[in-house]
């Protein structure tokens, strides 16, 4: 509990942190939201009187106020090029991102964890020598090199797939699988690869230990001694490796939603980064931020719950 | 050097050498710009991409801006990861040892390609620029690794004598502490450039960090995705010698450190 406590706490504090990096980070951008609405043939004064509308004369720590203040009372700021709530934006472009990454994590755990158990289980031999290459191999192909190589073989030359899910929303890509086939196995391929590695770890670690010698010493049977004593140990690091799974998924989904053209939260950071469209990106690359401190914290604790003894080793 | 490690570093040689040399022989090799995505073959060994130029002058000059600064990045993260570790694993008082390395531990929680993307706005088509920040974004994980490699030496015996005698605190380090940290890292520096490749092509890819016109590999592909059928050399040459080098880098390194573990 005292553990729970203490690492919510740097949580938070995590995330006040994020908060300022992300507001000084849109600060330095050169040209504020007043030049970027007016564009080019803005007039000084123009400008100027915007500023003032906008608040943007204010001095940083006011704004920033205003800011943080407005994203605790859901206000998360409008686009300056569409003009549109961040927030509506967010409930068209959430769900389809959610469906990406709640499937693919769906499809990640079971697959690691079978392949992982399997090839450590067989230390050494043919299949896990083999299975430990073809990973290594997978895990270190581009995302955008898979997606296109892909597109190109089952959308291209075969057509059993479609090459893009452009238009789509969270419930066409539901109703309609096939579109989510091909962007699912991209997000597939890396973070399987990566978790499966370390699970393989995992339990040869656990099965070299002195604790499992002395199960087997008992004559325990052997699936008690697999399924009470090597997965629970060997579980743990694979655990806080899916954190670190989380971030790549979220770097994967920019990647493959700008590949396969779906309407997600990633192709709208990417195109307000290109539009320079400060409230959107301020608000979006905040809440992602805040998923990915937020799934380290989750695997944090479930690894300390598994596991207790990570408590003193920090 | 085993067998198993031959494949692998002939995999790294060929975008390794082009990257590096292919600009010298860019000039001499390579033909003028010709018309759009025309076929391979005559003066064109590979045919020509969307705008015109000849791929395989595009392979060789377009490997710096991904390779040349993924390694740098990597030798900038260990430089300043490095040094942050060596203080903190040294330290007399457990707080410099927190102050150094738990604020690091926030840019690890940051989603690293996101981060990359915004920062990178700032400098726009400047390769140095966003070697800079994967440098920047890879410093906390380098300098965890050195700081609990170097634990145990830096704050043992030996180390300890050797302060008595005066010996001044980086020669202790560059002398004796090293010792403890040159394995782990070089253990770590396959799969951390690998990663940073990964990391800078993504953006490249992206359209978030080079300029469109750039030869860069990533941002080739990236321009002539669409033409796939069309011209696929335009495509597949470039993804090529990225996938060659990111596979052959991480395969190679895990022969080597499997061949060192004492296992």
């Amino acid at each position: 509990m005292r553990y729970a406590a203490q690492r919510a706490g740097i949580g938070v504090l995590q995330l006040g942190v994020l908060l300022v990096l992300v507001f000084a980070l849109s600060e330095a951008l050169p040209g504020d939201a007043a030049y970027v609405r007016f564009g080019e043939q803005a007039t000084l004064d123009d400008i100027g009187a915007l500023r003032t509308r906008l608040g943007l004369d204010a001095p940083a720590y006011e704004r920033f106020l205003s800011w943080a203040g407005g994203l605790f009372t859901g206000d998360l700021g409008a686009s300056l090029v569409s003009g549109a709530p961040v927030a509506e934006t967010l409930t068209r472009a959430l769900p389809v991102t959610l469906v990406l990454t709640v499937v693919t994590l769906l499809i990640v755990v079971p697959l690691a964890g079978v392949i992982g158990t399997v090839a450590g289980l067989r230390e050494g031999s043919r299949l896990d020598r083999a299975l430990s290459t073809l990973t290594l191999s997978l895990q270190s192909i581009p995302d955008f090199v898979l997606a296109i190589a892909l597109i190109t073989v089952f959308a291209l030359q075969l057509r059993w797939l479609p090459a893009t899910a452009i238009g789509a929303d969270a419930t066409t890509l539901l109703t309609a699988p096939a579109l989510l086939v091909l962007p699912v196995l991209v997000l597939l391929a890396r973070t399987t690869c990566l978790l499966g590695r370390q699970v393989r770890a995992g339990v040869i670690g656990a099965l070299h230990s002195e604790y499992v010698a002395h199960a087997r010493r008992l004559g325990l049977p052997r699936h008690v001694i697999l399924l009470r004593h090597v997965l629970p140990n060997a579980v743990v690091p694979a655990v806080q490796e899916l954190a670190r799974v989380g971030d790549g998924l979220l770097g994967g989904v920019l990647v493959v939603e700008a590949v396969f053209a779906i309407p997600g939260v990633a192709t709208e950071v990417v195109d307000a980064v290109q539009a320079r469209d400060v409230p959107v990106v301020q608000s979006l690359v905040l809440l992602l931020g805040a998923a990915a401190l937020l799934i380290n914290l989750a695997a944090d604790l479930a690894a300390h719950r598994l596991v207790p003894r990570t408590e003193t080793r920090r | 050097m085993r067998a198993r490690a031959v494949a692998p570093a002939i995999m790294l040689a060929v975008p390794l050498l082009a990257a590096v040399l292919g600009p010298l022989l860019a000039g001499a090799v390579t033909a003028a710009d010709g018309p759009p995505y025309a076929p391979a073959g005559g003066s064109y060994p590979l045919g020509t991409d969307g705008l015109g130029r000849d791929v395989l002058g595009v392979l060789l000059r377009g490997g710096g801006s991904t390779l040349v600064v993924a390694i740098g990045a990597v030798a900038v993260a260990y430089l300043l990861g490095g040094a942050a570790g060596l203080i903190a694993a040294s330290a007399r008082r457990r707080a410099v040892d927190e102050a150094l390395l738990r604020p690091l531990d926030i840019l690890l929680a940051v989603p690293s390609l996101l981060l990359i993307s915004v920062v990178a706005v700032w400098w726009r088509a400047e390769a140095w620029a966003i070697g800079l920040i994967v440098a920047v974004l890879h410093a906390p994980a380098t300098a965890r690794l050195v700081r609990a490699a170097a634990l145990d030496a830096a704050s043992g015996p030996v180390a300890e004598a050797l302060a008595l005698q005066g010996e001044p605190w980086w020669r202790i380090q560059l002398g004796y502490v090293r010792r403890a940290v040159l394995r782990p890292v070089a253990a770590d520096v396959g799969t951390r450039v690998t990663a940073a490749v990964y990391l800078i092509a993504s953006v490249n890819f992206l359209g978030l960090g080079l300029d469109p016109t750039s030869a860069d590999w990533a941002v080739a592909i990236a321009h002539n995705r669409g033409a796939l059928l069309l011209q696929p050399w335009s495509v597949l040459a470039p993804a090529a010698m990225i996938v060659l080098f990111t596979v052959g880098l991480n395969l190679l390194w895990d022969t080597m450190t499997d061949s060192t573990a004492a296992r």
